[in-house]
């Protein structure tokens, strides 16, 4: 059994956990859901070590353990997969695998037989590895996230941690992945997971545990707890809507899409080509974006949406191909994907973030000096229209929980009044509130004639917001025609093409 | 309220709390070894600044670390290890001390103006061929500086030895620059000059740019990280060639300031390294071009200090270096921030940046 008892952590004046008990039991996979800023990552963080409780105690089968040791927790075998996926970026894969766990037990490393252990374990998952040798750096997140699994998995663990691993897999690598949790349950292993998509956690779970402002509001099993009950849970006193699970939702029309209603094209995109690592990672990629149009990219991460995002960022020079914005480049804004290594500079204070847009920059720069107060005035009206949680325009980034991160990334990139937006996995790992209003904001900009590119791994956001679908497998982009949006069509494409790439 | 301030002001405090522990260790060196560093560190201080003279050499001996201090700390508010202060320095003297001598029929300040253009040029000249090569050849700047510092005092030995050698030929010296390019001591015997003035614009200027220009924030964007940088159509590569001259300039102005004011001439020896202990005063710094100045004082002091303290108390100056090298390993040992840098330094990523912050990010998620 793994137990914690009356766990209390503080960080500054923030009680980040406040006499947490929880705990779970060998053969069961327990799912901890919370809104962002709950205490989930908190909690998880003391279970592997990474970070030490102010007070209280975590123990294995009665066993206390020594907590801030992430060797400690190792070695009592807890592996965790955390959200931000931690891999070395100049090492190649098959390095960090056997630096993490396949290579581990001998004194010298034997990169060919992590690399294959590693694709024993892949080829049970389903899961696709990057090329033979290929460093970590290029990869998208989905493919770290499923390096991590991997890597974790390799340590066969008592306790498996898993934080917000679902979200970048494909449906049927989903499948997989959930077998092998039921496996690992059944083999009388402890699988504890992280995530805000509710139905998932009821779905895949024995009990969850529900966190809010760092206190553990309740622990239900799954079988007698409904999607609702936990959003009521999580949220408290706002009262929340039913969550469809995925299918249900694929299948019915959502009256909150727009309807299609489109001005001229704003962004064109025609046979955009990019070669690199050996192969065309952008393949005669064409389409267009009317001004009015929320144009959705499904897809499995990591086939070509990241490089697709870069070369529309003007970050990578396509091989071939052509990328027009109207009026001009300036007029497009990108929100990455990463937001922490992509988007924001954390220890930069937040009026100096939103700097960082070329638009936001140049309307508060006078022949080449910034005019500090008008800018630093321009970031607190920001973020109180948001209204973004902070101390303040000069505090630092770093100090933002990721929700109030990326409702800055948002605020940033409409606040040089663009006309195009390109977002990708806007929403990834936050809670039902943010998620809700970053996809407002993305309808509003889109009913004021602005044009949104939405390239996300989430079908169901895909289906709520777009009014034109597209499929992105190995670098190609395909319009799926309306008789396409249906979740079965669409996941064939993105699970094949998992399969075959 | 004022969060980036708080931190700044404990940054701060870091670097003064560093300079107070170096002091206490020594004191119980000294105090081991049967020496009153009550004594010692009043002889010190005697030597730097007990009396006209001494205080005005200690301000003489800060200027070109002042200089090279903004160098280093222009450098690396853009990540960009520039470790070749040292060759900067020495080229801007050479480029100086060359055309000083046919500076005679120049109008004093235009000669001065010509002297430290010269000074720049040169800087730059060899700071942006290190820039140019980390921009467009991917040459990491830390190795490329410092080869390039070996070159630069080989081409210095060759110029006093060559073409720039005084007629005579008996010392490996350089002609004498005009009255002209001469800039005057005011109250000698003291050495005080214009140097110390010049630098203290240089390192407003330096705050200005950095803190107060379009460029400068992309330059800072840029050190912190690369890659969003990239993602918002900051020019890395011309940003990088940019900062690295400007990074050679003011050090090759510091040569030039030291040819001007002091040697009036090229020796085959113009830098006691004071590009290298520059790395150290932009720590102390942290990287600030105001705090550049007292952190160059304070260094220059030391140094000036030491033989005073050596005939007084017998002590080695070379506790001084030791002082000098306390103050960085705890100031690195302490801090977040230069271990941060010096980890992005080492894998050039900014994954370090990030990983650092994680514990700040976890206190404003809770």
């Amino acid at each position: 059994m793994l137990s914690a008892t009356a766990i209390t952590r503080r960080f500054g004046r923030t009680l980040a956990l406040d006499r947490v008990d929880f705990r779970a039991y060998p053969g069961e996979i327990h799912a901890l859901v919370g809104e962002n800023g709950a205490g989930k990552s908190t909690l998880i963080n003391i279970f592997a070590g990474r970070l030490k409780p102010g007070s209280g105690t975590v123990a294995l089968n009665g066993e206390a353990l020594v907590t801030g040791s992430a060797h400690a927790a190792l070695k009592a075998g807890i592996a965790a997969v955390y959200q931000s996926p931690m891999l070395f970026e100049r090492m190649s894969w098959e390095e960090n695998l056997a630096l993490g766990g396949f290579g581990t037990r001998t004194l010298l490393n034997d990169l060919a037989g992590a690399a294959g252990r590693a694709r024993t374990i892949a080829a049970g998952l389903g899961f696709k590895l990057p090329p033979d040798g290929a460093p970590v750096e290029r990869r998208s997140v989905g493919e770290r996230v499923r390096l991590e699994i991997l890597r974790a998995l390799s340590f066969e663990p008592r306790v498996l941690i898993l934080d917000e691993p679902t979200g970048v897999l494909a449906p049927a690598e989903l499948e997989a992945f959930v077998d092998t949790l039921r496996r690992l349950r059944a083999a009388g292993r402890i699988v504890v997971i992280v995530t805000h998509r509710l139905a998932e956690a009821i779905a895949v779970a024995d009990r969850v545990t529900v966190l809010r402002h760092g206190r553990v509001v309740a622990t239900r099993t799954a079988g007698e707890t409904s999607a609702a009950e936990l959003a009521r849970l999580m949220i408290g006193d706002v009262a929340a809507s039913p969550t469809k699970s995925t299918k249900a939702r694929l299948r019915t029309p959502d009256d909150s899409a727009p309807i299609a209603v489109h001005g001229a094209p704003a962004l064109v995109v025609e046979n955009l080509t990019l070669a690199g690592e050996g192969r065309r990672l952008l393949d005669g990629v064409s389409f267009s974006v009317a001004a009015g149009e929320i144009a959705g990219v499904a897809g499995v991460d990591g086939n070509g949406q990241r490089e697709l995002v870069e070369v529309m960022a003007g970050l990578r020079k396509p091989t071939a191909g052509r990328l027009r914005v109207v009026p001009d480049r300036q007029a497009l804004a990108v929100i990455a994907q990463n937001r922490d290594l992509d988007g924001l500079i954390l220890d930069m204070p937040l009026w100096e973030n939103l700097l960082l847009a070329r638009a936001v920059r140049e309307r508060f720069a006078r022949r080449g000096w910034l005019q500090r107060s008008s800018a630093m005035a321009f970031c607190a009206g920001v973020l109180d229209r948001y209204p973004i949680r902070s101390a303040g325009a000069a505090s630092l980034a770093a100090a933002l929980s990721g929700g109030n991160r990326q409702r800055l990334a948002v605020a940033r990139a409409l606040a040089g009044d663009p006309r195009v937006l390109v977002v990708h996995d806007v929403c990834r790992g936050l809670d039902l509130h943010a998620t809700a209003e970053v996809h407002r904001r993305l309808r509003e900009f889109a009913a004021a004639g602005g044009a949104v590119l939405l390239i996300s791994s989430d079908l169901d956001e895909l289906m709520a917001l777009s009014s034109s679908l597209h499929v992105m497998t190995r670098g190609r982009l395909v319009a799926a025609t309306a008789a396409d949006r249906d979740a079965e069509r669409i996941g064939l494409l993105m699970s094949g093409a998992a399969a075959e790439s | 309220m004022g969060g980036a301030i708080k931190w700044r002001i404990a940054t701060m405090a870091t670097s003064l709390g560093a300079i107070a522990s170096a002091i206490a260790i020594i004191s119980i060196v000294l105090l081991a070894l049967g020496a009153s560093p009550l004594a010692v560190f009043s002889d010190l201080w005697q030597g730097a600044f007990g009396n006209w003279l001494a205080a005005t050499d200690t301000l003489v001996k800060s200027t070109p670390l002042v200089f090279t201090g903004l160098a280093i700390a222009i450098a690396f508010q853009g990540a960009l290890w520039n470790i070749g202060a040292d060759g900067q320095l020495i080229i801007g003297a050479l480029a100086a001390g060359a055309i000083g001598p046919a500076l005679g029929r120049w109008p004093h300040p235009i000669a001065i103006a010509l002297m430290m253009a010269a000074g720049a040029a040169g800087g730059a000249l060899w700071g942006g061929l290190a820039g140019w090569l980390r921009a467009r050849r991917e040459v990491n700047e830390v190795i490329s500086t410092i080869m390039l510092n070996f070159v630069a005092v080989q081409i210095l030995s060759w110029a006093v030895h060559g073409p720039l050698m005084e007629p005579s030929r008996s010392f490996p010296k350089s002609v004498t620059i005009a009255p002209t390019a001469q800039l005057a001591f005011y109250l000698e015997p003291s050495r005080l000059n214009v140097g110390m003035v010049l630098a203290l614009v240089f390192a407003v200027g330096c705050h200005l740019g950095l803190f107060h220009s379009a460029r400068g924030f992309e330059l800072r964007a840029i050190g912190r990280n690369r890659r969003a940088s990239a993602f918002f159509g900051i020019p890395i590569a011309r940003i990088t060639v940019a900062a690295m001259a400007l990074s050679g300039a003011l050090a090759g102005v510091g040569g030039a300031v030291q040819v001007s004011a002091i040697t009036h001439r090229l020796y085959e020896t113009m830098s006691p390294g004071w590009g290298y202990e520059a790395i150290a005063v932009a720590l102390v710094a942290r990287l600030n071009p105001l705090a550049i100045v007292p952190a160059a004082i304070l260094f220059g002091a030391l140094d000036n200090g030491s033989q005073a303290m050596q005939r007084a108390d017998a002590v080695s100056p070379v506790l001084v270096n030791v002082i000098q090298g306390l103050v960085i390993i705890i100031l690195v040992a302490f801090d977040a921030v230069a271990a941060r840098g010096m980890r992005g330094a080492l894998l050039g990523d900014a994954e370090g940046a990030v990983a650092a912050s994680d514990a700040a990010a976890e206190a404003g998620d809770a």
